[in-house]
């Protein structure tokens, strides 16, 4: 009887590394797929709204109209343009020209210092909710600006509320998409490249010849991982270095903290595609569901998008078996926040089992092939 | 009989079920060192499996193998460093060298570094390797490829070679090449197993098996085999005119005739009794121009694994 060998272990993972770094496919998919996703959806993936045209009909034409547009124009938001009619107006939010169109009632300016409560209208294109939000809170952080001026002239006192956003002051979309963006490209390629590895072995028959040596399923399983975790861990040095210098993000956490968590992660993912790798044997099929579980989970219900809490119950308990659920939050919070690991103990532990499990299906359905 | 100390190979009472299916139903063989020894069937017949559990890959459900004194036990470790394992299937990775290749297999069987530098100088000049051991795989021909996959499967200098269908999708002249070099490693006292579709090839094996449904249902050297499937030789048929479907049916009845069979443009026909063809002949040679040959193992192996009236 044989046992367990690190020597039959690294034989296989020199190997591993050998078809990685000749293969152009993998090599590009390991250091140029990770570039270009994060700077395509570093740019397009752009909640923040700036320069948005929008028109304005100003009937009063008052020192207290006057001052609102100035704000507005000064604003970086906005880029201002002056309609003669409200029909115009209206026009130009439907030519898709603005995205939203401010129609400013004559006595607008002696209503507010009389104290009267007056209205300004605000059509805002609706077609993309995500943008229309985003104007509407910018034009009401003005227009609040505005009265605290005017009601700071005049006799009463209010006390509005002054906000200040925290971890993310200028609510900046790249600081929260990037380190999202940095999970789903780990998941998909730990997922992908593994998938097709053992897969590959079945399909050349390059397995039985394996088999007839006294490797073992064990071996070969962790022989495997830990090339494609180098190039993992590869992939995620660049796209941080791509985050800090190109996209300015701040790093609040730890860096040992954050490697430990990718690790666990890693291990789990890893697992993930070798496991369908082993169930699947071909590499076609392999590939294909690579694809499909490593990329929906992770898109959907990762919280990269649409955020977990805001689903309902059964999708957030459903979301909660993913480890990429949990690691999205491990990755955002250190980038921006900056827990210490007792804060995050729970999502890491979390995501600590789901990676024992996979791991464990993965050789155990493996040793059963092979018996 | 050579005694049991210089058998290679033992099987005895092998059985191998996959639920209720008897891949192998109690099959008893050996081989001796130094045989090269073949193992013909048709597609699931039960070949592959056997040899499976003879390179120690799958466990057998009852009975007993031993491979070089070595009785399978436990996950078949033990059989693993008895033997080497070639198939037609896979050869070597093409994106890694010769050396590279030599490497990871030596590795895998965890041999000394001195041992295996060694062997492989040792091998490499025994398969008269003219290349680089830096040249990638790929860039070699199929029958050089085959010829290195054979070094792989030799490093650990194994007691018996199994050659699943070693020569398959190579050229005529590589495969008589290879076969040379099978020849002289058993000149060497290594034992061969070979499995293979080429019939010609088959007839360089000292003995041979053939499986149906999981048995062994003829065992001998091939001129055995050929002069007791057919002790009255074979006659070789040319048809003179196109239609002869009338004595077809008359000769594949006659109780004189034990096969008739087409072959290729001819046919082949099989006499029943030392007398038959005398028996039969006027009745042939009217449509037929006959000639007496001597049957081959094609012929054998048609009678056996694929022949209907039997």
């Amino acid at each position: 009887m044989t046992f367990f060998k690190w020597s039959r272990t690294f034989a296989i993972s020199r190997k591993e590394f050998f078809h990685i770094f000749r293969d152009p496919f993998t090599l590009g998919m390991a250091f140029v797929l990770p570039l270009l996703v994060v700077v395509i959806f570093g740019y397009a993936m752009e909640f923040n709204q700036n320069n948005v045209e929008v028109s304005f009909l100003d009937l009063d034409r008052s020192q207290s109209s006057r001052s609102l547009l100035e704000k507005m124009s000064s604003s970086n938001y906005f880029r201002l343009k002056q309609v003669r009619s409200p029909e115009e107006g209206m026009k130009s939010v439907k030519s898709d020209n603005s995205k939203a169109f401010i129609y400013v009632p004559p006595n607008f300016d002696k209503n507010i210092r009389s104290d009267v409560s007056e209205k300004i209208q605000v059509l805002i294109d609706g077609t993309d909710s995500a943008a229309a939000g985003v104007i509407q809170r910018y034009l009401i952080q003005i227009t609040n600006n505005m009265s605290i001026e005017v009601h700071s002239n005049s006799r009463v006192s209010s006390t509005p509320f002054v906000s200040r956003y925290l971890f993310n002051p200028e609510l900046n979309s790249k600081w929260f998409s990037i380190p999202g963006i940095m999970v789903v490209i780990m998941a998909i390629l730990c997922t992908l490249l593994t998938s097709l590895t053992i897969a590959r072995e079945w399909e050349k028959g390059s397995m039985e010849l394996l088999l007839s040596t006294p490797v073992k399923p064990l071996e070969i399983i962790l022989g495997k991982l830990f090339p494609y975790a180098t190039l993992n861990i590869i992939s995620v040095v660049t796209v941080y270095i791509l985050a800090r210098l190109w996209f300015d993000l701040p790093f609040r956490g730890s860096h040992i903290v954050f490697l430990f968590a990718c690790f666990i992660f890693l291990a789990g993912y890893l697992a993930l595609g070798l496991a369908i790798s082993v169930i699947l044997r071909q590499q076609l099929t392999a590939m294909q569901a690579a694809m499909i579980i490593g990329l929906l989970p992770t898109n959907l219900l990762s919280g990269f998008i649409f955020p977990v809490e805001n689903m309902p119950q059964g999708f957030q308990w459903l979301a909660s078996i993913f480890p990429v659920r949990w690691f999205m939050i491990v990755t955002r919070d250190q980038f921006l926040k900056g827990s210490s690991l007792v804060q995050l103990s729970f999502p890491i532990i979390a995501m600590g089992v789901a990676s024992v499990i996979l791991v464990s299906i993965a050789v155990v359905k493996f040793k059963g092939d092979l018996d | 009989m050579s005694s049991d100390a210089n058998k290679a190979v033992l099987v005895s009472h092998l059985l191998v079920q996959f639920g209720e299916f008897k891949a192998v139903n109690d099959i008893s063989f050996s081989v001796d060192k130094g045989e090269i020894f073949g193992f013909l069937g048709a597609n699931g017949a039960g070949k592959t499996t056997s040899i499976r559990v003879i390179c120690g890959l799958l466990k057998p459900t009852a009975g007993e193998v031993s491979v070089g004194g070595e009785v399978f036990k436990g996950n078949g470790d033990n059989l693993k460093k008895k033997v080497g394992y070639m198939s037609q299937k896979f050869t070597l990775y093409d994106d890694l060298t010769v050396a590279e290749n030599l490497e990871f297999t030596a590795s895998l069987r965890k041999l000394d570094q001195d041992y295996f530098e060694e062997r492989k100088k040792y091998l490499l000049d025994f398969i008269q390797f003219e290349y680089s051991e830096k040249s990638f795989v790929r860039d070699l021909s199929g029958g050089i490829k085959q010829q290195v996959a054979l070094v792989a499967s030799l490093l650990h200098d194994p007691e018996v070679i199994f050659l699943d269908e070693p020569t398959a999708g190579v050229t005529p002249v590589s495969r008589a090449l290879f076969w040379s070099l099978i020849q002289k490693l058993a000149d060497h006292g290594k034992t061969v197993f070979v499995t293979s579709h080429y019939m010609d090839e088959v007839e360089h094996c000292h003995r041979i098996a053939l499986m149906r449904g999981g048995e062994i249902i003829a065992l001998d050297t091939p001129k055995g085999l050929k002069s007791s499937q057919f002790p009255y030789g074979i006659y070789q048929l040319t048809a003179k005119a196109e239609d002869i479907t009338d004595i077809e049916k008359a000769l594949q009845r006659s109780s004189e005739v034990e096969s008739f069979q087409p072959h290729g443009i001819h046919y082949h026909l099989a006499p029943k009794k030392d007398n038959s063809w005398e028996k039969i002949s006027p009745l042939i040679l009217p449509r037929f121009t006959a000639k007496k040959i001597r049957p081959s193992l094609e012929d054998v192996f048609i009678k056996l694994v694929e022949g209907k009236n039997r």
